[in-house]
């Protein structure tokens, strides 16, 4: 469909595109449900200004990261702060992922198992935020609460993996807003059905026409007290960008 | 009376020399291959652990108790805080069993050349210090090793160089999470490329000064990973890591592991080695038992009329037993003389000139850990002693049999056989 493409192009935040899937999903009620979503999510382009904070056991740190995505093929990360990773990008196109290093002042052409582990020590990694998710393949779903919670009328809906599904979580589960359809967190569970990480949005703004969450929180739950923080400032969605802003001679600037 | 039983004995067996000769010859042929199969075996056993653990590994490796090569940089000995690396070496050289240790630092970084990345293990190390422990200077094949002198030289191994498309001169730019979350990023220079046989060394592993590791995983110069120490006798292994356990945890939390368990396949191995070599012991113990009561047993019922002339005049049972079991005793004696004699050159050239597994650089990797191109013999002289003794207490086992039956014997009856 045309619009998972558009997903893809503003998956900075992997929860998004989760619900464009559902409105392909199994559960034929949800997904009658959700296919409203999908469509409030897409977008050509996606050019933004993200902050990311990551509280470890032995240190935060503040990340300052323009970031442009176009078509759901290209990405690019330009980090501006802190000063000494500034100048650092990332550029995505298609399925091939470049780092410039702007001490070595190289290109490097990152390996497919670098992109899931832990991107600059956070709770995320580099393919959570350049990658379509593949939830849209890999899992059944089914409405599992309605009704209201905290005076919020909500859904909850459970997307368990099919059983040819290659994928880390035994379980998903998530809760959306009736009256917008806004995501209010999305929890992961392991194999043995043990909750390991969650992520929850918040800070709902309209940007370019669009209600969009502008905060989330990823925080580890099967470990020490962590957890990294997402924050979008001006995020402008469907602007021109240059195709060859995401060319890889551009890529030191 | 013994005196005399032995000599008797001893002329009893040149009675039939052909017999005896044919029999000492299997016997002694046998013991001379036990030589060489226990030297052999010996020789493997030194060089699979002197490789597995000079190369890279060392002997006993003391890290913060809960490291694995897994964990996040972050575990350094001494915890976040690090530790006077001075003083913790210090303390490990005042053990007299201890020859040399030298400080570690360990990273895992995405390694890039020209064109191609990998992925490759970082270890830092202290050039000066880390020969005096391991033995991966002596396998460069290409430049030199690391000096303190080139701090942004590294070596890495022919495969990984092969793999990323890099020679000796060539840049390398290392990307790696660094302690406090950053991207460490640096570029550096190959000096050398070593070749080890083992693919996971040739193909994954980057070395480099500790100092220079240190600044790209943004460590302090206090934090380091492991430290890695060569005894003078590795047998004292085992003891010397926990009594540098006790010594360390003084300063700081600590574990200290001897080469058995840092490399368990390879203690499995060392086990299995010497079970193989005790097999074929006992299956030559057999054959040699059945050689010893076959001669014997054709000796005594050739000789029944003897024996039973010998009864007659007054020898007594239990002295026709001692006659018995002091000739095969004498057969086993004269028959591990001549293994011996046989054996000793094979022994001295398995040690000297080794055998040949190929004369281009040929080699055999067994458990992890490259043998050749020679294969060397190592004098194990608790087996040879090991053969012998089981040897003579094989024959005379094995003599008790024909004796007893000998013993039995009716000197009437005896005398009348033909």
């Amino acid at each position: 469909m045309r619009w998972q493409k558009g997903i893809g192009a503003i998956c900075l935040i992997l929860a998004w595109s989760s619900f464009g899937h559902i409105a392909r999903a199994d559960d034929q009620p949800a997904r009658g449900r959700l296919s409203g979503i999908a469509p409030q999510f897409i977008g050509q382009s996606c050019i933004a200004t993200v902050v990311m904070e990551i509280n470890k056991e032995d240190w935060q740190r503040k990340i300052k990261m323009q970031f442009w995505a176009l078509g759901g093929t290209k990405f690019l990360i330009r980090i501006l702060e802190p000063q000494e990773d500034a100048g650092t990008a990332i550029l995505k196109v298609d399925n091939t992922t470049w780092y410039y290093l702007p001490k070595a002042k190289r290109t490097v052409e990152m390996l497919p198992s670098m992109m899931l582990s832990s991107w600059m020590g956070s709770h995320f990694t580099l393919s959570d935020l350049v990658s379509e998710s593949t939830l849209t393949d890999d899992y059944a779903t089914a409405t599992s609460f309605e009704g209201d919670r905290n005076g919020v009328a909500v859904s909850e809906y459970t997307l368990t993996p099919k059983s040819d599904a290659a994928v880390v979580w035994g379980k998903i589960i998530l809760e959306i807003r009736q009256a917008d359809q806004m995501p209010v967190w999305q929890r992961f569970y392991d194999e043995d059905g043990k909750l390991v990480r969650e992520l929850s949005f918040s800070d709902y703004k309209t940007v370019s026409g669009k209600l969009i969450p502008t905060h989330l929180v990823m925080k580890p739950l099967d470990q020490a007290p962590e957890q990294t923080s997402i924050t979008f400032e001006n995020i402008v969605f469907d602007s021109p960008i240059a195709e060859d802003i995401f060319a890889l001679k551009n890529l030191k600037q | 009376m013994i005196g005399s039983l032995l000599r008797l004995a001893w002329r009893n067996l040149w009675w039939n020399p052909r017999r005896t000769l044919i029999a000492m010859s299997a016997i002694g042929f046998g013991y001379a291959m036990l030589l060489f199969v226990a030297c052999l075996m010996a020789g493997l056993r030194q060089q699979m652990i002197e490789t597995g653990t000079d190369l890279v590994l060392s002997e006993i490796q003391v890290h913060a108790p809960h490291y694995d090569p897994d964990h996040p940089i972050s575990l350094t000995l001494g915890g976040r805080n690090g530790t006077d690396v001075n003083a913790a070496m210090a303390a490990i050289a005042a053990d007299p069993r201890v020859q040399a240790a030298s400080p570690r630092v360990y990273g895992y970084g995405l390694v890039s050349g020209t064109h191609q990345s990998a992925g490759a293990q970082l270890v830092g190390v202290v050039p000066d210090r880390e020969q005096t422990i391991t033995l991966l200077q002596t396998r460069m094949v290409k430049g030199g090793y690391l000096s303190a002198a080139t701090p942004k030289g590294v070596v890495i191994g022919d495969q990984l160089a092969t793999t990323i498309g890099v020679q000796v001169g060539s840049e390398i730019v290392v990307l790696t999470p660094a302690a406090d979350g950053s991207t460490g990023n640096d570029l550096y220079t190959v000096t050398g490329l070593f070749h080890t046989g083992l693919d996971e060394m040739d193909g994954g592993l980057v070395f480099m000064p500790l100092a220079t590791l240190q600044e790209l995983l943004r460590l302090p110069p206090e934090r380091i990973h492991e430290i890695g120490i060569k005894l003078h006798d590795i047998s004292d292994a085992a003891a010397t890591a926990a009594a540098l356990q006790i010594q360390l945890g003084k300063f700081f939390p600590v574990r200290a592991r001897p080469w058995q368990v840092l490399a368990p396949e390879l203690a499995d191995y060392v086990q299995f080695n010497r079970r193989v070599t005790f097999i074929l012991f006992f299956i030559f113990f057999a054959l040699a038992a059945m050689g010893i009561v076959n001669t014997m047993l054709m000796a005594i019922i050739e000789r029944t009329r003897e024996f039973g002339m010998l009864m007659a005049v007054g020898m007594r049972p239990f002295q026709v037993v001692g006659l018995i079991v002091a000739e095969a005793a004498g057969l086993a004696a004269a028959s591990l003389i001549l293994g011996a004699a046989v054996g000793v050159p094979i022994l001295w050239y398995l040690q000297v000139h080794g055998l040949d597994l190929g004369h281009d650089g040929g080699t055999v990797s067994v458990a992890g850990v490259v043998v050749g191109p020679y294969w060397y013999g190592q004098q194990d002289f608790a087996s040879y002693a090991e053969a012998a003794l089981g040897l003579a207490i094989t024959a005379l086992v094995a003599a008790l049999y024909p004796a007893m039956r000998a013993a039995r014997f009716r000197p009437a009856e005896a005398m009348r056989k033909v």
